[in-house]
């Protein structure tokens, strides 16, 4: 990331002046495309060049015009792929005889993707404006212009205990205040072995400490909201059904770590997100957990939501930020860590919604009860899933570590539904490894799923049936792959694009060029969306070589 | 401190990168995106290195030193991969870059002659109207470093990276060139670019206000 242009956003931030990022997104709002008026105006308010916010006009999906008078988009998910092929887009833009990222003539409606909308549990999914249909009638009922919200089934926890779907009451951060330093908050969380449930499982402990230790006057929370991964509503519902937890889960990250100000990242494809945290953080304000002098600790906090533009790259943390300051979403190399240069250039904690749903629970019960919620588990505390519309009773349910992945197909997701069989599984998101219907027996958690080439990741258990083409997988896993490529380092920038060329054309695919190919994906990629897009891919190779067209 | 590269002791201050004490040391490191007077980048990845006999090798440029480490700049997965990469590179211009361009010897000192894969390539689409630079964007790796000469050195910030993806490229101002940009014709985004996307014209070339594209007549050889 540029350190002039961080300066020269923190110099504007102080004069309270929006992003440029936000502008931009309400230019398109407005009259559905940017001119270029709206980005010398944007540069202007937001103090930023011309040129860079010219650059940011051209990152970000939802900034992609022009727009019709209505804006209809299909999911382009892996759960709605699952569901349909992909055959519900096809008929979104025949029903609306608009051709794909264009407007009709008369400029009524837009047709385009949006990349998941969280709606996994109903695929096939569509969003007409900000209103999101899904199921199997949604399409008619969405062409002849009687768009209804879909319904979300409500999440169910498996614990006695609840930790994650229990709802936040400001309990631990009310102990936290009156009985714990933060030194001994941050003890807490370190000797809880909280891992980033974003996906890294990197150490939240690890994190907090070094962003404590960094020299800086101020320091940041900040969490990512930005659930791109296609099959994963969790955050979703932990955002939309729960957001004290998260506010209060930021509030003793800033505790801990000697932060004020905390942001929520949210992702466009979820509109009802920012609006419900924003009306959270309004009540916290009222209630006194948030604001200066909290309950007369004499610690101060407050939280901003902001809302992403569509990229599944964003997600990554230094990509993250960038957004988070109105710049294009790309990855930075690190070091420098956001832990010691983040948001404003200053120390920055970045952890996922979920990760930041567990430390309520810690604060107020301490380090080992978190332990023992997975009780057949080297790993600490329960995890969200979240299951595809393929399973009988998909939705999200709190789980201990440890349970098979039969168990929770079948015991708790109640199978595939309409007597089809499961072929495979894809865990964790688009860059965790795919599981074929024999190693159902594999546990769910870290270390068991590592060694069949899988990942927590970030629980989604997407299914796919014995109808699925796995060549046509291979192609859906690589679009993604390719479009969502933030275009900074080269081996994904040009190598997602060359190893979709090699399956979309339907020729032969060379399997040895493919395989060095993934390698340098592997070792040679800047940020997991590289450097993970091989294992879903190593997966396929590896147990359904025989579907993919591979010569040699 | 100390540390030891292709068998050879070094000794580098705080601070140091991987791809500093591989070059103190006299070895070469394959770099596309890297320009020492601008702060390093890690996008092309060519500069991948292994680091204490570890299987996953690291990029050179932005990793810092550690007393007592141990690089390899022979390694051949790390070989391999920068193989790759610039193999990856020359799929993606319409024509194979300039023999004096540093891409073109790079690939030259890879031994990587051509490119084997086939696709889409990046549009032929000149800006000739600025002039003392021309921009011919097919030829753009976005490797950045114009982008970060203007930025960085210059402090002008007329150029942005643009789109995303394999899409990815430079543009000047809002996307309509050097000419409405502001640009002072400095010069530093021609004098860094790999693959003479960006050159510099001479005044006197015949070739200003929309005449045919530059033989890419030079002000001064590059190094």
């Amino acid at each position: 990331m540029s350190r002039n242009l961080i300066e020269l956003t923190r110099r504007h931030h102080e004069g309270a002046a929006p992003t440029a990022l936000a502008l931009l997104k309400t230019a398109v709002e407005d009259h559905g495309k940017i001119t270029a008026d709206d980005i010398r105006d944007a540069a202007a308010a937001s103090g930023l060049p011309e040129a860079t916010v010219y650059g940011v006009t051209t990152f970000y999906d939802d900034l992609k015009g022009p727009r019709g008078a209505r804006h209809v988009r299909a999911c382009s998910g892996t759960a709605c792929f699952a569901a349909t092929a992909g055959t519900h887009i096809e008929r979104l833009g025949a029903g609306l005889g608009v051709g794909l990222g264009e407007v009709a003539a008369d400029g009524s409606v837009s047709f385009g993707e949006a990349v998941c909308l969280g709606f996994c549990h109903s695929s096939p999914a569509f969003i007409d404006g900000t209103t999101v249909l899904a199921g199997p009638h949604a399409l008619e009922s969405l062409l002849a212009g009687r768009p209804s919200a879909a319904g979300e089934p409500d999440w169910i926890s498996l614990l006695s205990e609840p930790v994650l779907t229990r709802t936040g009451d400001w309990s631990g951060l009310a102990r936290a205040l009156h009985e714990l330093q933060p030194e001994q908050l941050l003890a807490e969380v370190e000797a809880a072995d909280v891992r980033g449930r974003g996906g890294a499982g990197f150490p939240a402990g690890v994190k907090w400490r070094f962003t404590r230790a960094a020299p800086g006057a101020v320091k940041f929370i900040v969490a990512n909201g930005d659930e791109g991964d296609p099959g994963s509503y969790i955050d979703k519902y932990l955002m939309e059904r729960n957001p004290n937890l998260l506010l209060e889960g930021l509030a003793l990250a800033g505790y801990a770590v000697g932060a004020a100000h905390g942001y929520i990242l949210v992702r466009s494809e979820y509109p009802l997100s920012k609006p419900v945290l924003e009306r959270a953080i309004r009540q916290a304000h009222a209630d006194g957990w948030l604001g200066s002098d909290i309950r007369g600790s004499g610690f101060d906090f407050d939280i901003a939501v902001v809302e992403g533009a569509g990229s599944y790259v964003v997600g990554e943390e230094t990509a993250l930020l960038a957004c988070l300051q109105g710049l294009r979403g790309t990855v930075s190399a690190r070091p420098p860590f956001p832990a010691e240069r983040g948001v404003q250039g200053m120390p920055t904690v970045v952890n996922n919604v979920e990760t930041l749903a567990n430390i309520p629970f810690i604060a107020r019960r301490g380090a080992q009860a978190y332990h023992d919620l997975s009780p057949g588990s080297k790993s600490a505390g329960s995890k969200l899933v979240c299951f595809n519309e393929r399973f009988n009773r998909p939705t999200v349910y709190e789980v201990p570590f440890g349970m098979t992945m039969r168990q929770l197909c079948e015991e708790v997701a109640g199978g595939i539904r309409d007597g089809h069989t499961v072929k495979a599984l894809q865990i964790g998101g688009p860059l965790g490894g795919i599981l074929p219907a024999g190693l159902l027996e594999t546990a769910f958690d870290f270390e068991p799923l590592a060694a069949e080439g899988c990942m927590v990741g970030h629980g989604s258990i997407v299914a796919f049936d014995e109808t699925t083409d796995m060549r046509a997988l291979t192609v859906h896993l690589l679009e993604f792959g390719a479009h969502e490529s933030c275009g900074k380092c080269f081996p994904c920038r040009i190598g997602l694009r060359r190893a979709h060329e090699m399956f979309s054309t339907g020729a032969p695919v060379d399997r040895q060029r493919f395989e060095e190919l993934l390698e340098t994906l592997e070792l040679g990629s800047l940020c997991a969306h590289g450097s993970g897009m091989p294992a879903p891919l190593r997966s396929l190779l590896r147990h359904f070589p025989g579907e993919l067209g591979l010569a040699g | 401190m100390q540390l030891t590269v292709d068998g050879l002791q070094v000794q580098v201050a705080d601070g140091a990168t991987v791809l500093d004490a591989a070059r103190q040391a006299g070895a070469w490191v394959p770099t596309l995106c890297f320009d020492e007077r601008q702060a390093p980048f890690g996008a092309c990845r060519a500069c991948m290195v292994a680091v204490d006999g570890t299987p996953k090798p690291v990029p050179a440029c932005t990793t810092l030193c550690r007393e007592g480490m141990v690089i390899d700049t022979n390694d051949p997965a790390s070989r391999r991969v920068a193989r790759t990469v610039v193999e990856l590179v020359l799929s993606e211009l319409p024509s194979a870059p300039a023999p004096h361009t540093e891409l073109a010897q790079v690939a030259a000192r890879l031994g990587v002659s051509g490119s084997r894969w086939s696709g889409a390539v990046h549009p032929v689409d000149h800006d000739l109207r600025h002039p003392y630079l021309a921009f011919q964007h097919e030829l753009c790796i976005s490797c950045g470093r114009c982008v970060r000469a203007c930025d960085e050195v210059q402090g002008a910030f007329a150029l942005t990276a643009v789109g995303r993806g394999f899409e990815a490229n430079v543009a000047a101002g809002i996307g309509s060139g050097f000419l409405e940009s502001s640009c002072v014709s400095c010069g530093a985004c021609a004098d860094t670019c790999p693959t003479d996307a960006i050159t510099e014209r001479l005044l006197l070339d015949g070739s200003i206000n929309g005449g045919p594209p530059p033989e890419a007549p030079r002000l001064r050889e590059r190094r």
